[in-house]
């Protein structure tokens, strides 16, 4: 195996509300390899979106860091000043937000935000930059680049908006592009285009990525590797394909199991798991998710599972799935 | 039309008008109007759920609300044979229910507004229906506010129920929620249909849904009626060629097979829609005569589309 | 009532304000129980006109903060002006509510020609202020109903006044809200369910869009308070015969040169008191249900 590029071990995020300090993450680790797709995935204030924020230190307080450490190509960015981290975010981790609009500044040009965005972090002069930046636009697939160059952010539809802000995450080519939830307000039609050309320019330039979505179907066409999160914490982590084919987490297979999918006769089915995930502040003793397990005994209830690995497939469960089949 | 129908939508249509600005009316621009929706048809019989799904913008919220009677089509007719209480459930568990109203409150008003029980009954009958959709009693003295989404669509759900309704309108009651939770809804929709023999019409985006809520599906595009037929005909022999793109678009968890399907092309702009047939700028088939002749709505097989040729799209890779 | 005990907790300054505005209400209301009308001959004694506060030369324990060019005991006096001055805001400001919350409700919840007419009719008002409006209705009551009328005729014409001047700033703010709520779902829910329009505007719309105008109202409280001080002073308001605060304060300013000075200061600071204290707690509402201040959670 190579050396990971991002290696995240024990990060913990807390949010202070009235004297408490709440955990939001509780120390969680996971690594991405150079031009690896890692998928996160868990229901929505599961905490995914925080540990992207967490790496590329832009939480606000209430939230701060309490722990752990990260590490990107060897550089521990946890120990940075400010100043230092500004230069890693844009050159070194480039990122997509849900809302296109909210990484696009609303009086700028596209093609100055882009052109600014490669300047700041690359030795490009203004001719260069310009001509890289209409370049970028012909790969994300817009029409007319040299017009959409000049437009300013509100006369693009939705779509081209949200390939504008993959062009800008990508510019400066970063070794590492965090996609929050990149296609969850898009249509099913314009989110099998922006997939398709996440996938596209991952495989052209090599980046890694860390792709944020509540959607196993997004998961399975995108990721190479999935984290499943759960209550702020990490509780399954393994290949794709072996995970979609056999969860170890009950959480993880009812998450499979409430998504609409047609059973081995051809019929649609959906189960949904009882409950509901904690809020902040609430999580049980023990496991987080016993309450709503089926198969929860004492033990569940009272120590919190480690996360064990077992062959590249670790699960935070005292009773995994596998052991029945075994 | 039989004599079973519930509700009938006859060609449709419904134009907005063009909001113009002060500004605009100086430089003498004239109001751009809509047009949302355009000469649906279709029909609900007695006990069925019905499906519309399309992509956001293509009309079903129009269509619903026309349905409703919260708004009147522009054109078309629109008949409810016997029909007498009808209620609806909305995609935004936010703004659906007043915040200023306690959950026992907002769920005995239809009971109170069609006197459906004696005052002394109305709490109790309250009681009974948190309690079916999962909540329980003593959620009724909390305001909205104290719940999450997935819970407010339950309000929402024992509210519609409360209206005893003959006919129930869902529109995109799960596309706010989180899998889990949207599973948890459909699970008790599912169960409520079962017991109730509900009438419905079922409008979401997300074909795998539709096709568990649903007897009979039409697809919508650009506000148009594209197809109509059994969901089971739908999925296992689409006709239209947006049918089938549209099913293959929605990534599926088959990790091994990766492919992705886009649907080619952008929607156009809905206030200048394509001459002809509004799919044929996206269409694999498309011919001179599709941007020249608009089609029809025919039948075949046993359902409806609106398609100049008859094309058998089962299982056949649509994507070049 | 909960949420506004909820909106003063750990807030020293509002606090202290409500403390203060409590006080002046229970003095105002309390007072009058016990004594005689300074305003009827029975209350005033012409001997004890002029008579310094307390603890100068001359002063009495029975009016500790001394007397006016009548003899009137400033301390009950007061009370009385007090107990008009508030009766007026608040009257005037619940006319101005009422009058401004209907024509709001209307104006956002129907649209159209109706909302276009009172809008502009609300513009219309704009350019006559409370004072200059006051002054119009009194000289059109004066000439309607001629020179000697009765003190309940000229608090009356106040009130309005003031209540017509302040109409506009509700019902822009009510048909703002109605505008935004009438598109909620909600409202839809509601129609569905086939209720009618009026009591969807009342049941459903109206408790979701008095929040910010009862907030507007409390602020306005002090201005229409100052209003009616004012007009008394310019002697357009209540009559010199009659105990307000603005009419009290007016009887004193003219023996301000003369070294009689408690005859004015004390309704003065009063006044002051009774104004800002209102406008402290006015402001710090404002902020607190404000969610662009507050940030929604
Ligand atoms: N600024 C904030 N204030 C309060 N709670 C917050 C804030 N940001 C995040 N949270 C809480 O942190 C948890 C994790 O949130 P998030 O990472 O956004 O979840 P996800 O992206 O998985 O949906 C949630 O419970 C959320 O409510
Ligand atoms: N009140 C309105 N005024 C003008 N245009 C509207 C209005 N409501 C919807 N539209 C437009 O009509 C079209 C159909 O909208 P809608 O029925 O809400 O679609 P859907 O529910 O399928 O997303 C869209 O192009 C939308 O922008
Ligand atoms: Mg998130
Ligand atoms: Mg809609």
């Amino acid at each position: 195996m190579t050396a990971p590029l991002l290696e995240v071990r024990d990060l913990s995020v807390t949010l202070a509300r009235g004297g408490d300090e709440l955990p939001v993450l509780d120390k969680v680790s996971f690594d991405i390899a150079p031009g690896e797709v890692l998928g996160v995935v868990g229901e929505s204030g599961a905490g995914k979106s925080m540990a992207g924020v967490a790496i590329i230190d832009l939480l606000v307080p209430p939230l701060r860091r309490s722990g752990g450490t990260i590490t990107l190509g060897g550089e521990r960015l946890d120990l940075l000043t400010p100043r230092q981290m500004r230069r890693v975010r844009g050159k070194r981790i480039g990122f997509v937000f849900q809302d296109p609009m909210t990484s696009l500044n609303p009086v700028l040009t596209i093609g100055r935000q882009l052109t600014d965005t490669m300047r700041r972090h690359l030795p490009l002069s203004r001719n260069e930059a310009r001509e890289r930046a209409i370049a970028w636009l012909t790969r994300t697939g817009l029409p007319n680049p040299a017009r959409v160059f000049a437009a300013a952010p509100h006369e693009l539809s939705g779509g081209q908006r949200q390939r504008v802000v993959i062009a800008l995450a990508l510019c400066a080519e970063p070794d590492l592009v965090i996609a929050d939830e990149p296609t969850t307000a898009l249509d099913v039609s314009v989110q099998a285009h922006m997939l398709q050309l996440l996938r596209d320019l991952h495989e052209e330039t090599g980046t890694a990525m860390m792709l944020i979505t509540h959607d196993l179907g997004v998961i399975a066409k995108m990721a190479d590797r999935v984290a499943v999160f759960y209550a702020g914490r990490l509780i399954e982590t393994a290949r794709t394909e072996m995970l979609i084919a056999r969860p170890l987490h009950p959480y993880t297979a009812g998450l499979m199991q409430a998504t609409p999918a047609l059973d081995a006769a051809g019929v649609m089915r959906v189960k949904a798991i009882p409950g509901s995930m904690p809020g902040l502040g609430a999580t049980p003793p023990g496991c987080a998710f016993h309450p709503r397990c089926n198969r929860s005994r004492d033990l569940c209830r009272q120590v919190t599972p480690p996360l064990a690995d077992a062959g590249g497939h670790a699960a935070a469960c005292h009773f995994p799935l596998r052991q029945e089949v075994a | 039309m039989s004599a079973g129908d519930v509700l009938i939508l006859n060609e449709v249509s419904k134009a907005y008008d063009g909001r113009v600005s002060m500004l605009d009316r100086l430089f003498g621009r004239k109001a751009k109007s809509l047009q949302a929706v355009r000469e649906v048809s279709f029909s609900i019989r007695k006990g069925e759920v019905m499906g519309l799904v399309g992509e956001s913008g293509c009309g079903k919220s129009t269509i619903a609300r026309i349905a409703a009677g919260l708004m009147a089509p522009t054109g078309g007719e629109i008949g409810h044979p016997g029909r007498l209480r009808q209620q609806m459930i909305f995609q935004d568990p936010f703004s659906s229910l007043n915040p200023r109203w306690r959950v026992h409150d907002i769920v005995a008003e239809p009971i109170r507004t069609h006197g459906l029980r004696p005052k002394q009954e109305v709490s109790a009958r309250v009681a009974e229906l948190l309690t079916q959709v999962g909540l329980s009693e003593a959620d009724g003295a909390k305001f909205p506010q104290a719940f999450s989404g997935g819970q407010r669509q339950r309000i929402s759900i024992a509210r519609a129920l409360a209206g005893e309704p003959d006919f129930l309108i869902l529109d995109e009651p799960t596309s706010a929620l989180d899998v889990s939770v949207q599973a948890q809804i459909l699970d008790l929709l599912r169960d409520l249909q079962a017991r109730l023999n509900l009438t419905s019409l079922f409008i979401t985006h997300n074909l795998p849904v539709v096709r568990l809520m649903a007897d009979r599906i039409g697809v919508v595009y650009l506000g148009e009626l594209v197809e109509l037929a059994p969901t089971s005909a739908i999925f296992e022999h689409p006709r239209h060629p947006y049918t089938r793109l549209l099913i293959d678009a929605a990534p599926d968890l088959d990790a091994e097979d990766r492919s992705l399907h886009p649907i080619p092309g952008e929607l156009p702009d809905p206030s200048d829609p394509p001459s002809g047939c509004v799919f044929r700028t996206r269409c694999l088939f498309a011919t001179d005569r599709c941007a020249s002749e608009r089609p029809k709505l025919r039948k075949i097989g046993p359902g409806e589309v609106r398609c100049h040729y008859d094309l058998d799209l089962t299982g056949r890779e649509l994507v070049a | 009532m909960k949420s506004f005990l909820e909106a003063l907790r750990g807030q020293p300054g509002p606090i202290a304000a409500t403390a203060f505005i409590l006080l002046l209400v229970l003095y105002a209301f309390t007072v009058p129980l016990f004594t005689a009308d300074p305003f009827s001959m029975a209350g005033m004694s012409i001997l004890d006109a002029f008579t310094p506060p307390l603890w100068m030369d001359g002063g009495q324990t029975a009016m500790p903060l001394g007397a006016d060019d009548q003899g009137r005991n400033l301390l009950t006096a007061m009370a009385y002006g007090l107990r008009t001055s508030i009766m007026v805001g608040v009257i005037s400001v619940v006319i101005g509510l009422v009058l401004g919350g209907a024509l709001g409700l209307i104006s956002g919840f129907v649209g159209g020609r109706t909302d276009a007419l009172i809008m502009r009719l609300a513009d219309v008002q704009l350019a006559y202020p409370a004072l200059l409006l006051a002054m119009v209705i009194d000289a059109i009551a004066t000439a309607v109903l001629g020179r000697g009328r009765s003190n309940e005729m000229a608090i009356a014409i106040v009130i309005v006044s003031i209540g017509i001047a302040f109409w506009v700033q509700y019902a822009r703010t009510i048909r703002s809200s109605v505008m935004i709520e009438r598109n909620q779902e909600y409202v839809a829910a509601a129609r569905v369910t086939g209720r009618s329009n009026t009591a969807i505007l009342v049941k459903h719309i109206l408790p979701n869009v008095m929040a910010p105008v009862l907030v507007i109202a409390t602020i306005n409280l002090g201005i229409a308070i100052i209003t009616e001080a004012t007009l008394s002073f310019l002697g357009i308001g209540i009559p010199a015969t009659y105990p307000s605060l603005g009419s009290l304060i007016r009887n004193g300013n003219a023996y301000l040169q003369s070294g009689e000075w408690w005859i004015s200061l004390w309704p003065c600071l009063v006044l002051v008191v009774l104004v800002v204290a209102v406008n402290v707690l006015g402001d710090h509402l404002r902020d607190h249900f404000n969610p662009k201040i507050r940030g929604r959670s």
